[in-house]
């Protein structure tokens, strides 16, 4: 019988407006949560695809050590997929042409990931076969062979099987470097290049599931030695730099929107139970136990939260199929990730919400006294510390599940409650000199302040969630903005997607010209030559136990590609242990900044990269040696430079004075941006210079783009969740006060005051609400951008003037609007109706 | 205390107290009241004297600070909020003031309520006969915002008479209505104790009202003392 009551009083009650709000509130926060946790899994794990595309496999590990059999087994037994690969450098023969070249050896399942593509005389193949080698077109070129002749290489003597056209892990080769060849592993053995000593880069290459590759990871730590590292996403590439970002924006937006929905929840169950209060001391007076009563009233929580759970997890669900069909459709063979996490994440988002939020003013109501239905007014509920500690709790719970760090949600709880208490003490103050601005002012006006003074404690608490709820929307608006508009700079439209290098200087003029009579805007055209660093003020630098020089090349080849191996640990004075690319300028490139010393005013000079010059311990007026061949030479350091590594442009770790490298012969590197439709020309350019090789980076242009894109997505859904839950704290705020509002109104109109003049006055009411709390958002979004801008996101700071005039704008318009269409019900009525409603609420 | 059989309602040296800030306010001091089963009994006094604090002692709506209860053969004034509970959903009916129908309710499930809380069977039948009776048969489905309040007050009536309650507690059940339909909710209100056998206790201003009932108390600054006490059953017609 209980139940049935229960039920029926829950499908009554869904006509009133709170269950709906404390509903769609938990919705709000269910969706939230497994959207953004389910959109940041896709949008990363489409980042970890494409990769992998680059890579070859999902995850490799670079060893210099030989292949242990140990790791493959476990690898199989993890359900993994496993290939092996080798690359070391050697010498070719084709009849009395040699060349070095960077041989890459492997077996029969590479690649794993992306896509092999072999031109042979049967057509195109995408795996390679052992007995055959196949050449880079640049190394056929200079060997002059085809497929079919036979070339030496080591002691085996092996047919040219075709030339590789794509080869997803090569290398993005801007500074020339030795031609590659591509060859079976099983024929290694035959070559005899691999002898005690011989620098040989080892990679264990897999593909999986995530869980299983971290098993593999964990599994094999032990056998692995220091200079055995795995490969991983660079998070200073400019995909990880804007994943990185897009993922504390969406973090910060997440829990801001999370918070305002629970905070929401909080007030309609606080109206729910003030509403609720003679119906309970009704029912008890009827007989009906406290115990009862909570069976009754939880019963209506549950329903809801149930409910909630349940359509904000499919919702959050269906958002997620949809971003998974996006990222399908944009990435080839893209395979989509559903993930549990996102879903026990809702639910728990849910059961907080609902338990800590929520519980207490229903426990509250269904702990009203039976006698109160011989009292003849309700009684209205102080500021329950329960509630408060409560709620409290569900917010750092709340921020701690979602963000994984107690620290920073503990620091934002802290600030969220001093933004909190200082806004309440603001609006207390405004609120009560409000009444010297009435003095003089039309009447409706005059009513209107008075009743904002009137109700002072529940006006300033709604002014301070107002603006609260106004703050974040304007934050993550603005934020979103400039968010967009920084990554946009990043990748602009014309950001160079080709790289010539190996040009000479007589080359590198007559190309230079070429393009620019073309309509292309060639950037610096870069003089290059590899050298080493030997020593620093005389002290010989330590060299660091290394694979081979091809994988160290690697290491600064892929700072375009957006990847690199993890550095080794820093030890003193540790030099680089292979060649570096080096450069000479007369003026400081645009991506680089000088962050101490000056640029070259005299000889000899050199300038470093920041980071470089403080893993070498170095200071300005050091004395750096340089080799280059056989010749050796110093120069003093007189500056570091902060390079933009995120700006797709040419970028050195050391720049010399021109003086120093005059008598050097260098090969030359420029990158210019290359419309589609102007693809022809770069052929025939091509064609002209044989030597010249391009490199094209449009397939990481595009990939950083559809990130973007990606971002942008969640960016918009999560404004619109976060704007959402703030309108339903203003809703529910508003809600909040329809009783007490209905029964001064009967008052007063009875009392004769015109429907119209009641209404203006709750209009001045509302815009002078809308107006505090929008120039209140407005100044602590100002001061928030600043914070976040400088030190979460390293933006520099502007002054938001359209801030100024959107912020209040936007409380006056919403609260206006918001106060207008919720109270229309009680502003329109008859006095004699309006009576009879006030009895009954 | 002995209980004599007849006795239906007692109380001895009942006191009931409210701390203030700085002081203690007395509200109830030594009520010594037998009531007898069948009786009607008007509590009167003036706004503040007590009377809808007594009215609530007795129906085990809340506990006295000293003295002793004894309703329907039980002593209620050390009896826990859910045996209480379990006394008032077994012997008492209610008519409140304002009426307290529950807005989300239609009117018929407003009388079918404490019988389903009850866990009674046949409720319903039970809920539409009383409506029948007190004559709103026609509109049993509407809600309590779409009646009159002199219809909501008999809903009120017929709510107070589902589960058949030995004894009934009115607390001004005339005071929201105008004087015609008082009048009628009053005869209602009469009629149906007299037909269900019940005992009725109701606290009023309305000497008219009081006059209908055998025993007469009256209230003053806390103290109860018996004004009128018809020896003879009076005319519910007034």
């Amino acid at each position: 019988m209980l139940v049935k009551v229960a039920w029926r009083l829950f499908w009554r009650e869904l006509r009133n407006g709170e269950l709906w709000v404390i509903g769609f509130a938990l919705v709000l926060a269910v969706l939230t949560v497994v959207s953004l946790s389910g959109i940041t899994d896709s949008v990363r794990s489409a980042l970890m695809q494409r990769s992998a595309n680059f890579t070859a496999a999902d995850k490799v590990l670079r060893s210099s050590a030989p292949f242990q059999q140990e790791i493959f087994s476990k690898a199989t037994e993890l359900g993994l997929q496993s290939a092996r690969q080798l690359q070391f450098n050697t010498m070719v023969f084709a009849g009395e042409t040699m060349q070095l070249v960077n041989v890459k050896a492997v077996s029969a399942e590479y690649p794993l990931r992306g896509l092999l593509q072999l031109e042979t005389p049967a057509g195109i193949v995408n795996r390679l076969s052992a007995g055959h080698i196949y050449l880079e077109a640049r190394l056929a070129q200079i060997l002059n062979v085809r497929s079919g002749d036979w070339l030496d290489v080591g002691a085996a003597r092996l047919p040219v099987g075709g030339l590789i056209i794509e080869e997803p892990d090569a290398p993005l080769n801007l500074f020339g470097g030795q031609p590659r060849l591509l060859m079976h592993i099983d024929d290694v053995a035959a070559t005899e290049v691999i002898q005690p000593g011989s620098r040989i880069s080892y990679r264990y290459m897999f593909a999986g599931s995530d869980n299983a590759l971290q098993a593999l990871t964990k599994a094999t730590e032990a056998a692995l030695s220091p200079n055995d590292r795995w490969q991983q996403l660079d998070r200073q590439s400019a995909v990880g730099s804007a994943l990185d970002r897009a993922e504390q924006f969406l973090l910060l937006a997440g829990l801001l929107g999370i918070v305002l929905a629970a905070a929401a929840a909080a007030v309609a169950a606080n109206r729910y139970s003030q509403r609720h209060q003679m119906a309970v001391a009704v029912i008890k007076a009827l007989g009906v136990t406290s115990a009862q009563a909570r069976r009754i009233y939880f019963s209506h929580l549950l329903f809801v939260t149930v409910a909630a759970s349940l359509l904000g997890l499919l919702l959050g669900l269906a958002a997620n199929w949809a971003v998974q069909g996006l990222l399908g459709r944009w990435i080839e063979g893209y395979q989509a990730i559903f993930s549990m996490k996102a879903a026990w994440l809702g639910i728990a988002t849910a059961l907080i919400c609902s338990l800590l939020f929520s519980l207490r003013p229903v426990w509250r109501l269904t702990a009203v006294p039976a006698i109160q239905v011989l009292r003849q007014q309700q009684r209205q509920w102080q500021l329950d510390h329960w509630q408060l500690l409560s709620g409290s709790v569900a917010v750092l719970t709340l921020m701690w599940l979602f963000s994984g760090d107690l620290w920073l949600s503990g620091m934002l709880f802290l600030a969220c409650a001093g933004f909190g208490l200082c806004l309440l003490g603001f609006a207390a103050l405004l609120v009560r000199v409000a009444k010297p601005m009435a003095a003089g002012q039309s009447s409706a006006l005059k009513l209107a302040l008075a009743n904002l003074r009137r109700r002072l404690w529940q006006n300033s608490f709604q002014l301070m969630t107002f603006s609260l709820a106004l703050f974040l929307t304007l934050v993550l608006y603005f934020l979103r903005a400039e968010l967009l508009e920084q990554w946009k700079q990043q990748v602009p439209q014309d950001a160079p997607n080709q790289f010539l290098v190996n040009m000479t200087a007589p080359e590198s003029a007559a190309i230079g010209a070429q393009l620019r009579d073309a309509g292309l805007s060639p950037g610096l055209f870069y003089p290059m030559i590899s050298g080493r660093v030997l020593a620093v003020n005389g002290e010989t630098l330590q060299e660091p136990e290394q694979e081979d020089g091809a994988v160290a090349r690697n290491q600064t080849q892929a700072k375009t590609a957006g990847e690199k191996t993890e550095p080794p640990e820093p030890a003193k004075r540790q030099g680089f242990g292979r060649e570096l690319n080096l450069t000479w300028l007369t003026d400081l490139p645009a991506n680089n900044q000088l962050t101490a010393g000056h640029w070259f005013s005299g000889t000899a000079e050199v300038s470093v990269e920041q980071q470089q010059a403080e893993r070498l311990a170095l200071k300005l007026g050091d004395s750096l040696s340089f080799a280059i061949g056989g010749q050796t030479f110093e120069a003093k350091v007189t500056s570091f430079r902060k390079v933009d590594w995120n700006s797709l442009q040419p970028n050195f770790f050391m720049i010399l004075s021109p003086d120093l490298m005059a008598a050097f012969p260098a090969t030359y590197l420029t990158a210019f941006h290359l419309p589609k439709d102007q693809q022809p020309f770069l052929t025939a350019l091509l064609k002209q210079y044989p030597t010249v090789s391009v490199i094209s980076v449009d397939a990481i242009l595009q990939q950083v783009t559809q990130i973007i894109d990606q971002v942008s997505l969640a960016l918009t859904l999560i404004l619109v969740l976060v704007f959402t839950a703030a309108v339903l704290v203003l809703v529910a705020q508003v809600q909040a006060t329809v009783e007490q509002r209905e029964q001064e109104l009967a008052i007063l109109r009875t009392l004769g005051a015109r429907g119209r003049f009641l209404q203006q006055a709750v209009l001045f009411e509302f815009a002078a609400l809308g107006l505090l709390a929008g120039v209140f958002a407005t100044l602590l979004a100002e001061v928030l951008l600043a914070v976040v801008q400088q030190r979460l996101f390293q933006l520099p700071f502007a002054l938001h003037y359209s801030l100024w005039g959107l912020g209040p704008a936007a409380g006056v318009a919403l609260l206006t609007l918001l106060g207008t269409l919720l109270l229309r019900g009680i502003l329109k009525p008859t006095p004699a109706s309006l009576i009879r409603r006030a009895l009954h609420s | 205390m002995s209980v004599t059989p007849e006795l239906f309602i007692q109380t001895r040296q009942l006191c009931k107290q409210v701390s203030l800030p700085g002081n203690t306010l007395n509200i109830l001091t030594d009520i010594n009241l037998t009531i007898n089963r069948g009786d009607s009994v008007a509590i009167v006094g003036a706004s503040g004297s007590g009377k809808s604090t007594l009215l609530g002692l007795l129906a085990g709506l809340d506990v006295p600070s000293s003295g002793e209860i004894v309703l329907a053969g039980q002593r209620i004034d050390h009896l826990s909020d859910d045996a209480r509970a379990a006394l008032r959903a077994r012997s008492v009916g209610f008519v409140f003031q304002s009426f307290l129908l529950l807005p989300a309710l239609t009117a018929l499930e407003n009388v079918t309520l404490p019988a389903e809380l009850a866990g009674q069977t046949q409720a319903l039948e039970r809920g539409k006969q009383l409506l029948e009776l007190v004559g709103l048969d026609a509109r049993m489905h509407f809600f309590p915002a779409q009646l009159s309040g002199g219809e909501q007050q008999r809903v009120a009536i017929a709510r107070a008479f589902i589960t058949q309650p030995a004894i009934l507690f009115a607390d001004e059940p005339s005071a929201n209505l105008d004087s015609a339909t008082g009048r009628k909710v009053e005869d209602l209100l009469f009629e149906l104790n007299q037909s269900q056998g019940t005992t009725l206790v109701l606290v009023t201003h309305n000497p008219q009202l009081a006059a209908r009932c055998q025993r007469q108390f009256q209230m003053d600054a806390g103290r109860l003392v018996e004004a009128v006490r018809h020896t003879q059953e009076r005319s519910y017609a007034g």
